[in-house]
């Protein structure tokens, strides 16, 4: 897991051909994977690349156990 | 009773990323029988070979297939279904892991007799390292003209994208599966129409379980002629048995159909029961199907006759309950799994398991009263008849089976409450 950077998402979306709905399940999971958690600003990107409406993103989203929206480092640093 | 491996048979026999070597034990030899004879003759020979789907519902695969390659439109989406959730099921991972390229080789037979030119493998989100080799075998695939453009000199052309699954057991179910690809929250819905006429992204898609899949290449290799001869009338092949529960030997079992009965395959395969006891109950089929009784356990190794018993074969997830069991605390586990996954979006499933979870808890708690135990199988009733999808329509069956075949296990538990007054 790594701290989240704008740069680093860019470069998933860019590695994976783009965004797109086709992709945008698996996107997210990489997402997910790298940061340990999808931001508030990727999901706002992620909207807009794909059309969709930011609420249709994040509710998807949150209905998944192994989806985060927060960060998991802040939380962990917050108990240190 | 003998193993019989036909799927299985190179299971760890081999890199699981080492083509050379998969070719070298016999592999491809499906595909590129496949790719001569071209799709019509393949869903012929798919459906000659009897195969039915080995993910719970039990479907003709060439029906499948023959009903999708019919639309003409495109794009058509292929999905190959690794989500393997149901309770006590664990035979797919076994080949994902073991046999990765018979699988591959399945879907792009798969995807060609139908002419989808998009496909998916979606794995269950518990199998990470899976994720990760499937990853790298679609490397290797697209290196080896397997994937790609043109596969191996023909005019066909297919992609595979590897998805992770993101936890709800609710997205093995075939639409909730597509739901979760189209990152919608993983929820079935009524059918029809079906996927093969609106699926992903509302066009054609065929959505096979792993294990129906990994048939495919068996059955071209071979022909449909000498597979038919594996198992027997209506129940043709082998299944992956997945034994779990109160055995000494738990593991993953390939039987041909028939070949021997519950007893046999719990007794000598799987050792006995952990500590001697007797057998109490078993469900043949995941945590989903019928319990069935001691009486049963003679019952043969075929989906007629496990149905005839009176359950169903579904995931040949073979769960066993020895002696010491009180039908109360097995219940009490399966609801408390299927209470917290039912996906919500009929009221039925939504509110039948979370009453019925009430129920059991109540009595494991030996407070309930004795008109629970009608109330428990009335909603039951009510769930199978009214539920959307597979679900809501099969987890109430441990239910009312286990009131059937242990009324003393209920009684107890609510003698015990009447004793506390």
């Amino acid at each position: 897991m790594t701290k989240f950077k704008m740069q680093t998402y860019q470069n998933l979306v860019k590695d994976s051909g783009g965004a797109t709905r086709e992709n945008l399940f698996s996107l997210l999971g990489k997402v997910q994977d790298e940061f340990g958690y999808v931001p508030r600003e990727v999901v706002r990107d992620l909207a807009s690349r794909t059309g969709l409406a930011e609420a249709r993103i994040y509710g998807a989203l949150t209905s998944y156990k192994d989806f985060k929206v927060t960060s998991q480092l802040d939380n962990q640093d917050e108990r240190e | 009773m003998k193993e019989n491996k036909i799927l299985t048979r190179r299971v760890g026999r081999y890199q699981p990323l080492d083509i050379v070597a998969y070719k070298a034990l016999g592999g491809l030899q499906g595909l590129k029988r496949a790719l001569e004879i071209g799709p019509e003759s393949i869903i012929e020979e798919i459906k000659k070979s009897g195969l039915t789907g080995r993910g719970g519902a039990g479907f003709p695969t060439g029906l499948k297939w023959a009903s999708a390659a019919k639309v003409k439109q495109q794009p058509k989406y292929f999905i190959c279904n690794a989500d393997e959730g149901e309770l006590g099921t664990f035979k797919d991972k076994v080949l994902l892991d073991g046999d990765p390229w018979l699988v591959l080789e399945g879907i792009i037979i798969a995807a060609y007799a139908i002419g989808a030119e998009q496909t998916y493998i979606y794995i269950k989100g518990e199998y990470e390292k899976t994720a990760e080799l499937w990853e790298n075998l679609v490397c290797e695939a697209e290196k080896a003209n397997l994937l790609g453009e043109r596969i191996l000199g023909s005019s066909f052309s297919a992609n595979l994208q590897v998805v992770r699954g993101r936890g709800p057991y609710i997205a093995g179910e075939e639409f909730a599966l597509i739901s979760s690809l189209e990152a919608r929250r993983a929820m079935s819905k009524l059918k029809p129409p079906y996927p093969t006429e609106e699926g992903l992204f509302g066009k054609p898609t065929v959505v096979n379980n792993v294990e129906t899949i990994a048939n495919v290449p068996v059955i071209l290799a071979e022909t449909a002629e000498k597979y038919r001869k594996l198992g027997v009338e209506g129940d043709t092949g082998t299944r992956l048995f997945s034994l779990s529960g109160d055995v000494k030997k738990t593991g993953v079992y390939e039987l041909e159909m028939g070949s021997g009965t519950l007893r046999e395959l719990i007794n000598e395969l799987g050792q006995g029961t952990k500590n001697g006891r007797s057998i109490k109950a078993v469900q043949p089929g995941g945590g989903t199907s019928t319990l069935l009784g001691r009486d049963s356990l003679g019952c043969k190794l075929t989906s007629r006759a496990i149905r005839q018993a009176g359950s169903g074969i579904g995931t040949a997830g073979v769960i066993v309950y020895q002696e010491d069991r009180s039908a109360v605390d097995i219940l009490k586990g399966l609801l408390k799994f299927y209470g917290a996954e039912s996906c919500g979006r009929c009221a039925p499933c939504r509110i039948g398991v979370t009453k019925m979870k009430e129920i059991v808890d109540t009595l494991s708690r030996g407070e309930a009263a004795a008109d629970d135990l009608a109330q428990l199988h009335e909603i039951g009733k009510a769930c199978i008849v009214a539920s959307t999808c597979g679900m809501g329509q099969a987890f109430p069956l441990p239910v009312l089976s286990a009131l059937e075949l242990f009324p003393e296990d209920f009684e107890a538990a609510i003698t015990k409450n009447q004793k506390l007054k």
